[in-house]
């Protein structure tokens, strides 16, 4: 993938982590709005819309300071991958544990 | 401080030969000068009259070739273009520019950045071959087309806006400001058609995308350039052309000129 395009979906992800963010304070601390978003399916999703772009935009802030500080082009090309099967590894983790979370296996 | 009489300024300079000596070290020279004296003169005073081995790199002396860039008071300046005395300070440090390697005291290394500036192709790209090998006429441009380009395209290369900038002192293969800004320089051309070419360097791991947006890159430059500007609109490109795919094709249309109709004459001797 070319840089513009990591870079890109890095900013988006900023802002899905802003509007996702906020929807998520707002069902926890607004009891009157809360308590509808929170029995609708919405909140599940809207933490699994959170927690991928949070994963993304973490993940590739990291990379990017790592290509900074550690010369090399081969080095750059081994965090990008590093930092993906990191990602990968995270985000199946933190899925499961909202599946069990929402939809628990009886 | 200024004044027409001539006073004594003490100068802190440099010493370093990187073949001959282990550490770099401080020399102190007193110079006397008045109001017209530029760093470079001063410096070139103390090469004629006190030392003789001092190492100094300059071609033009009006800030035009972009060859005698240094760390004056811990900031990049060119020393031609900078008066002594509009310093305001009794003891002038004069130091190479960082982010280089030392030839010799106050001489760095460019042939690397010259090297690394090849990849985005500093030069107008174009596909008509049979024109260009035969020009029949000249190139139409707007003044806005103009306007969008040229403030960057009055870059010495003097290469102070990579010694100022944080990113080119921590990646050595980030391209930095002053390339990029040449990438810019000719992307921005209504005459140039070389954008495809040059995405390779630019968009790289180590290319626009790596600037930090702090700008201490455009406050040195000598030249009022730009290059924080440069990148950022360059960005813009990349994000419009390779991202979203939105390509607006550029049209230049050609005014024939009568006086270079047919083949170029080249001067006796040339061909
Ligand atoms: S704006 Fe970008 S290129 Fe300029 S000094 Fe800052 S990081 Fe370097
Ligand atoms: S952009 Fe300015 S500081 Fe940078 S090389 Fe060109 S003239 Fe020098
Ligand atoms: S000597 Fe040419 S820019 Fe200073």
């Amino acid at each position: 993938m070319k840089e513009s395009k990591r870079m890109f979906i890095h900013y988006i992800s900023g802002l899905i982590i802003l509007i996702t963010g906020f929807i998520h304070l707002i069902a926890n601390n607004l009891p009157s709005i809360g308590t509808i978003v929170h029995e609708s399916i919405f909140y599940p999703v809207n933490l699994i819309i959170l927690l991928s772009a949070l994963l993304y935009h973490m993940l590739n802030g990291v990379r990017v300071i790592l290509i900074e500080v550690i010369p090399g082009k081969c080095a750059a090309k081994a965090i990008t991958w590093i930092m993906f099967l990191v990602g990968i590894a995270l985000y199946i983790y933190g899925l499961q544990v909202f599946l069990n979370l929402f939809w628990p296996v009886e | 401080m200024s004044t027409d009489k001539e006073i004594e300024v003490k100068f802190r300079i440099f010493r370093f030969n990187p073949k001959t000596d282990f550490a770099p070290r401080w020399q102190e020279y007193n110079v006397k000068v008045d109001k017209s004296t530029t760093v470079l003169d001063a410096l070139l005073k103390i090469k004629e009259e006190q030392d003789p081995t001092l190492t100094i790199r300059y071609s033009c002396r009006q800030a035009v070739c972009g060859s005698c860039g240094m760390m004056i008071n811990d900031k990049q300046m060119l020393a031609c273009f900078t008066r002594v005395l509009e310093l305001n300070s009794n003891i002038i440090k004069v130091a190479p520019l960082k982010n280089y390697r030392i030839v010799k005291d106050l001489v760095t290394d460019f042939s690397e950045l010259f090297q690394k500036e090849r990849q985005v192709k500093p030069y107008i790209i174009r596909h008509d071959f049979e024109e260009l090998l035969n020009p029949t006429g000249t190139y139409k441009q707007t003044e806005e087309e103009l306007l969008g380009y040229i403030q960057f395209a009055d870059c010495i290369e003097c290469g102070m806006c990579n010694s100022a900038c944080p990113v080119s002192a921590t990646d050595p293969l980030y391209l930095g400001p002053m390339i990029l800004n040449r990438a810019y320089r000719f992307i921005s051309d209504p005459r140039d058609l070389g954008f495809e070419q040059r995405i390779e360097a630019i968009d790289s791991e180590h290319g626009c995308w790596r600037c930090h947006f702090a700008a201490s890159c455009s406050t040195v430059c000598p030249k009022g350039v730009d290059p924080a500007k440069a990148i950022q609109l360059l960005r813009r490109q990349l994000v419009k052309k390779a991202v979203l795919g939105i390509s607006s094709p550029k049209k230049v249309e050609l005014i024939p000129m009568a006086h270079v109709k047919g083949k170029l004459e080249l001067p006796k001797g040339w061909q």
